[in-house]
């Protein structure tokens, strides 16, 4: 939990930069750090992006913040504790899950969205499920 | 450009291009605000209330976005409700112009919202807290603000007194923004006042037809061309081509 007030999502910019990667001649030191590319120096993307997938996030921030300036630190760890708890969940992570415990924390129980409506595996249930597991953890 | 320019929202958005003020007087504050919200050119809402209530003896004025100063004014009126709930009294109004200050600057690069928190709280009395764009607080015995207050800054230096009792500061507010209001454009409509005791708020309002009346122009220019074409016809007996009525 970061303790900001911040009320929208704020936009980040790039953090590469040619002052970080320059040689004693002011150029990029591509024997140190690689080639160049630009992609890495000038943001691409619009803000939209970031601020709708951080929007959530940040609302949530802002209501703990504000129970951290209210009631001591105690309050929002012991509900981000909470959180922590109900989403240890035993089960095999590729199945599809659904945590009700941990929507009814988020106040989301009582509410439908497209991802409820639109939910469920793109390809069918998992046919090699080690095979799965594998790619999730990487091993 | 492919993807939407989110600075470029702000531009055109719905405006509270304002004229707000909040006055103290001896035992509580007059604050009042004018009733225009224009998108543009466009007079989106006449008869706004600017005047927001955050805690039973507490009020906001807004000026800048109208966004972004409701969405503050939410925010600001929740915490504030925690705050009391958790203290067991009403709060204190500097503990509700902290809050407002401490959500505007953190998102200052985000914001534009000039806010005037005023009130009556038992420790101070009344008191007035001018909270300006960059997010810094201020206390005043008077603060106006809002595009409309640049023109009346002068009239309030001149006729601001201390010592002034509830009357003649619910006038001083009326003139105020009356001369605001009639000077810049994106302030007009009806006065809307709170007048914010220890016994209580009591709500004013002015319609537009009833403001105090300034000097309203007068046709200068006519006058003289009505001399001129008066002074020929009677030398010459030549009618005059085009008269200007």
């Amino acid at each position: 939990m970061d303790p900001s007030l911040r009320i929208v999502p704020t936009s980040l910019p790039k953090s590469a930069s040619i002052a970080q990667t320059s040689n004693s001649l002011g150029l990029h030191d591509t024997l140190r750090y690689g080639p160049r590319t630009i992609a890495t120096e000038v943001k691409t993307e619009g803000d939209l992006k970031d601020r709708l997938q951080n929007w959530e996030e940040t609302q949530d921030n802002l209501k703990l913040t504000i129970m951290r300036n209210t009631y001591g630190l105690h309050a929002p760890m012991r509900l981000l504790m909470e959180r922590r708890i109900v989403s240890a969940n035993p089960h095999m992570p590729v199945l599809p899950q659904s945590n009700l415990q941990l929507d009814i924390l988020m106040g989301r129980d009582e509410s439908i969205e497209a991802a409820d409506v639109f939910a469920g595996p793109l390809n069918g249930p998992p046919l090699d499920i080690r095979q799965d597991m594998e790619k999730k953890y990487r091993i | 450009m492919d993807h939407i320019d989110m600075h470029r929202l702000k531009q055109g958005e719905v405006n509270l291009g304002t004229s707000i003020m909040a006055v103290q007087f001896d035992g509580g504050v007059v604050i009042g605000a004018d009733s225009r919200t224009t998108t543009g050119s466009y007079i989106a809402n006449r008869v706004t209330d600017k005047l927001t209530f955050l805690h039973d003896r507490i009020y906001c004025c807004r000026s800048g976005s109208a966004a972004d100063t409701q969405a503050i004014a939410d925010f600001g009126h929740y915490y504030l409700q925690m705050q009391a709930q958790t203290l067991g009294s009403a709060p204190a109004v500097l503990t509700a112009a902290a809050i407002m200050e401490k959500m505007c600057y953190q998102n200052k690069d985000q914001l534009s919202a000039g806010i005037i928190v005023a009130g009556w709280d038992k420790k101070t009395g009344p008191s007035v807290y001018n909270i300006p764009l960059g997010g810094g607080l201020f206390r005043q015995p008077w603060a106006i603000g809002g595009s409309g207050s640049t023109y009346v800054y002068g009239y309030c230096d001149a006729t601001y007194q201390e010592g002034w009792g509830k009357d003649e500061t619910v006038n001083f507010v009326k003139n105020t923004l009356t001369l605001a209001m009639s000077r810049d454009g994106s302030s007009g409509g009806c006065i809307r006042m709170c007048v914010i005791t220890e016994d209580g708020v009591e709500r004013k309002f002015i319609p537009g037809n009833e403001l105090p009346k300034f000097w309203e122009g007068k046709e200068v220019l006519g006058e003289a061309t009505q001399k001129a074409l008066a002074a020929i016809s009677a030398v010459s007996d030549v009618a005059p081509m085009a008269v200007e009525v």
